[in-house]
């Protein structure tokens, strides 16, 4: 059983209706602490087929083409109800990139500059705990009933830092996971981390019941993923009149064509504006949203691994800014607020109740200067009321890997209220 | 002796001769491990199913420690030339002599035996049941069968098989003022009775109930009933008492008093009948009850190979797959029953909380704060029951928390079936529990936003 007998086994079993995946990945990682180094080195590979028989979607995964092959008849045993058709995408002109096929180098080892980049950044108040790095690069395969035969290679080298900070009696461990486009970036992920693990041990609430709130990128990239659902929802929540989303000159964008030619489903990447000028204009669909509602997929079909068939996803979301300012002076135009420079639980947003609570842990700011550090506040309100409050967005824009890629520049919201 | 993987045998002495090399006086671990699962997911809405989904995976690892350095190769497949490649990797990553490349054999046969041969019963077992008790809903059902095989340094050679049963979701209630949605969560082993079991659950949680209010915010005291108290003790005891819980708050407090004298807990993998039981660990040791609480005194930790020191691994060094490496991790929080009915601890609660179902939960080691989520609770006024809460968070310290478990506990030890899976740094394994009801005091709630 090889991968011509899975299509040809396909196609006889779906005519017109079916795709093929496959992926072959090899990836490297290091896991480092004070006192343990692990080092991995993984093969993987993953053959996945989706069909609809007589209208009913199917989807098999496995190891391997045998196993694959298993799963299908397993699969097969079991008839959903029908589905409408899907529009597979069909063979492009331009050819599939050739991959480099190169072997994966191992990550460096930053543990011991990153230990002293986080104490120097922390005054010796934090300690690095462990970090972990991954290099990897995987080649996808996707073949379907269209014709299309396409192949693309993606890179990766991301990780997770972890560090403690301790003040007295009190402690804070901080976790970030970060995504490395050019290399490593040991300082700003230290400073990162340093804050993360170090603001929160002051003994110090929200000076401010309300005020303005400075954003730092992380935490605006928190925001953006988590009303994410916004831009995937087949019908628009109730409090989104008019498609009146955010504030004027707020734009929303997903864009993952640096990442990958195509999406996990074989649609080209392209940049989709889901809000413009404050209103939305856009949504993501994969082929089975778009073949629900009639329209053409966008290309966000996304796979988080071949285990699981593609769902329309955010691939690589950010807040654009029309005219964006240095975030310095973002800072100067704060006359009393909070700067939240990390969060120290998970944003909690709630789309259809239009609510949301962010903690964070900052610095207060008075008259454009910062004073001193805030160990924890909430924000919490309606969502609606938040997003039109977005003033301004300042030029550092930054992306963060999750839950998916999402990217934000400072924000200032001109009013929130604390506890 | 031949060790059987799913499709393909293993042949345990060839492979102890390939990790040989590997093999030292200075090497703490040297094994292969392998493991092949098959799951079925089947996506219900409204009474259909909307997709069908098989998985079929394999994979082997062969992994080396020796003093701080460990390395862990992972290739696809469980036959011997996946054990072969693995160790042949290994060995060229430790700088040994590698493992001569062997010719490509006949490819290994799959086993044409049907995957999930009770599907089509499931299937009509689920119809009907949601027809009955929640014709409105979006659940995912999910049957796993995972088997796993480690050969090791030391003569230790084990295995063992899990088929486990979940379902998740959501579904459309009958309250007193209208329908509400309401989640429902059901993990358990399969078995005989598992089906009975699903039944009788999701009809107590399709019970009609008063439209809940929000749940109020401040200080509280609180019951966990309906087992749910294993949740609670796997965050503020389980994971503190991980071996490799580098920053936990209980990690310097062997034997110390950290609550009342009447409370016994340990955990226990060999408890099969709960959703985190196995035979044996994924470093193929047969595990054994870790005590947490003994009469109120904080006991050992959970531990694996790496971290068992002296007494030895306790059989918790567990894998989210074959591609990550064992860590030690909790299994089954079992809690001891106590003496109290249903209406003493009401009674002795007074005024508070009784929440049955978490619905997700963390523990922050440094700071040793944690956080329960409830989807729905009950409030007590002078012992008895008032309105219908909504959902909210009940957060508090483990020390204090500990603390303020009473010194009453009811009768009755129940499986926890809403508990299922636990994600620690990525890495997921299936965990479960069984506990009576339990007073705490002074916690904090705070409700959904």
């Amino acid at each position: 059983m090889n991968a011509d007998d899975l299509t040809r086994a396909l196609a006889r079993r779906a005519p017109g209706q079916w795709e093929l995946y496959s992926k072959v990945a090899e990836s490297r990682e290091s896991e480092s602490t004070t006192s343990l180094r692990r080092a991995f080195w993984r093969r993987e590979e993953g053959w996945a087929a989706r069909w609809q028989e007589s209208g009913a979607p199917r989807f098999a995964a496995g190891t391997s083409p045998p196993e694959l092959h298993r799963a299908i008849e397993a699969a097969d045993a079991i008839t959903p109800a029908a589905a409408p058709p899907l529009e597979w995408p069909a063979a492009r002109k331009a050819p599939s990139p050739e991959t480099s096929g190169a072997a994966v180098e191992a990550p460096p080892d930053l543990f011991a500059e990153l230990a002293r980049a986080v104490s120097a950044a922390s005054r010796g108040e934090a300690t690095l705990l462990s970090l972990t790095l991954r290099r990897g690069r995987a080649e996808e395969r996707i073949a379907n009933a269209a014709g299309l035969e396409l192949r693309q290679e993606l890179r990766l080298f991301d990780g997770i830092a972890a560090a403690v900070g301790r003040r007295g009696a009190k402690a804070r461990e901080a976790r970030l996971a970060f995504r490395w486009q050019d290399g490593p970036e040991v300082e700003p992920l230290a400073r990162r981390l340093a804050d993360a693990a170090t603001l929160p041990l002051s003994d110090r609430p929200a000076p401010f019941g309300s005020g303005q709130w400075l954003l730092d990128p992380a935490v605006g990239a928190a925001l953006l993923a988590a009303v994410a659902p916004l831009f995937l929802a087949e019908r628009p929540p109730r409090w989104l009149v008019r498609g009146r989303f955010g504030s004027p000159g707020l734009a929303v964008v997903d864009d993952a064509s640096r990442d990958a030619p195509a999406d996990g489903e074989g649609v080209p990447s392209r940049r989709v504006l889901l809000a413009e000028d404050g209103t939305l204009v856009g949504c993501l669909l994969d082929l089975s949203a778009a073949a629900a509602c009639g329209r053409r997929s966008t290309g966000h079909g996304v796979r988080p691994s071949f285990r699981v068939p593609p769902r329309a996803r955010p691939r690589r979301l950010f807040f654009e800014a029309a005219s964006a300012v240095p975030p310095s002076d973002l800072l100067a135009s704060v006359s009393k607020g909070l700067y939240a420079s990390a969060l120290t639980a998970l944003a909690r947003v709630d789309v259809e109740a239009d609510r949301y609570e962010i903690e964070f842990t900052g610095v207060s700011i008075v008259a454009g200067r910062a004073g001193g550090p805030v160990a924890g506040a909430r924000a919490r309100g309606r969502l609606s009321e938040l997003l039109r409050r977005i003033r301004a967005l300042s030029s550092d824009l930054q992306f963060f890997p999750s839950p998916y890629p999402a990217g934000s520049p400072t924000v200032l919201v001109e009013r929130a209220n604390f506890d | 002796m031949l060790l059987h993987c799913s499709r393909v045998d293993w042949d345990e002495a060839a492979i102890r001769r390939w990790l040989e090399p590997l093999d030292g006086r200075e090497v703490d671990i040297a094994e292969v491990f392998g493991e092949a699962l098959s799951e079925l997911v089947l996506e219900w809405n409204d009474g259909v199913i909307r997709e069908v989904r098989v998985r079929r995976e394999e994979g082997t690892a062969a992994r080396r420690r020796a003093g701080g350095v460990e390395q862990l190769v992972c290739v696809p497949g469980c036959g011997e030339a996946s054990a072969r490649e693995a160790v042949r990797a290994l060995r060229s990553e430790a700088g040994g002599e590698p493992l001569p490349i062997r010719p490509a054999g006949r490819p290994e046969e799959t086993d044409a035996g049907a995957l999930f041969p009770d599907a089509d019963r499931w299937t009509r077992r689920l119809s009907s049941l949601f027809a009955r008790h929640a014709p409105k809903h979006a659940f995912r059902f999910r049957i796993r069968q995972t088997e796993r095989r480690v050969v090791a340094d030391r003569s230790r050679s084990a295995s063992s098989s899990r088929r486990l049963v979940s379902l998740e979701g959501r579904f459309t209630a009958a309250s007193r003022a209208g329908d509400e949605e309401r989640p429902f969560a059901f993990h358990a082993p399969h078995s005989e009775s598992v089906a009975d079991e699903l039944k009788t659950e999701l009809a107590a949680a399709a019970v009609p109930r008063d439209r809940p209010v929000p749940a109020p915010a401040g200080e509280t005291d609180a019951i966990l009933a309906a087992g749910s108290a294993a949740v609670f003790f796997h965050e503020v005891l389980g994971h503190p008492l991980e071996a490799d819980a580098e920053t936990s708050p209980l990690q310097n407090l062997p034997d110390a008093r950290v609550a009342v004298p009447d409370l016994e807990i340990v955990d226990d993998p060999r408890r099969l009948d709960l959703f985190g039981g196995y035979e044996n660990d994924d470093e193929g040791v047969a595990p054994r009850a870790a005590r947490l609480v003994a009469a109120g005194r904080l006991g050992g930790r959970i531990t694996d190979r790496a971290h068992g020191a002296a007494p030895g691994s306790t059989g918790h060094g567990r894998r989210s797959g074959a591609a990550d490496a064992p860590r030690p991790r909790g299994a089954n929080v079992v809690v001891g029953p106590g003496s109290a009915d249903a209406d003493e601890m009401l009674r002795r609660l007074g005024n508070g909380l009784w929440i049955e179902t978490f619905d997700g939960g963390s523990v922050e080691l440094a700071s040793g704060t944690f956080r329960l989520r409830f989807p729905r609770a009950r409030r007590v006024r002078r012992g008895r029951f008032a309105d219908e809460l909504g959902g909210g968070v009940l957060a508090g310290e483990v020390l204090p928390a500990l603390a303020g478990v009473e010194p009453v506990l009811g009768r009755d030890a129940r499986a926890c079936r809403s508990f299922g899976w636990c994600a620690r740094s990525g890495e997921v394994v299936p965990v479960g529990g069984s506990a009576p009801d339990v007073l705490l005091r002074r916690l904090t709630v705070r409700p959904d936003p």
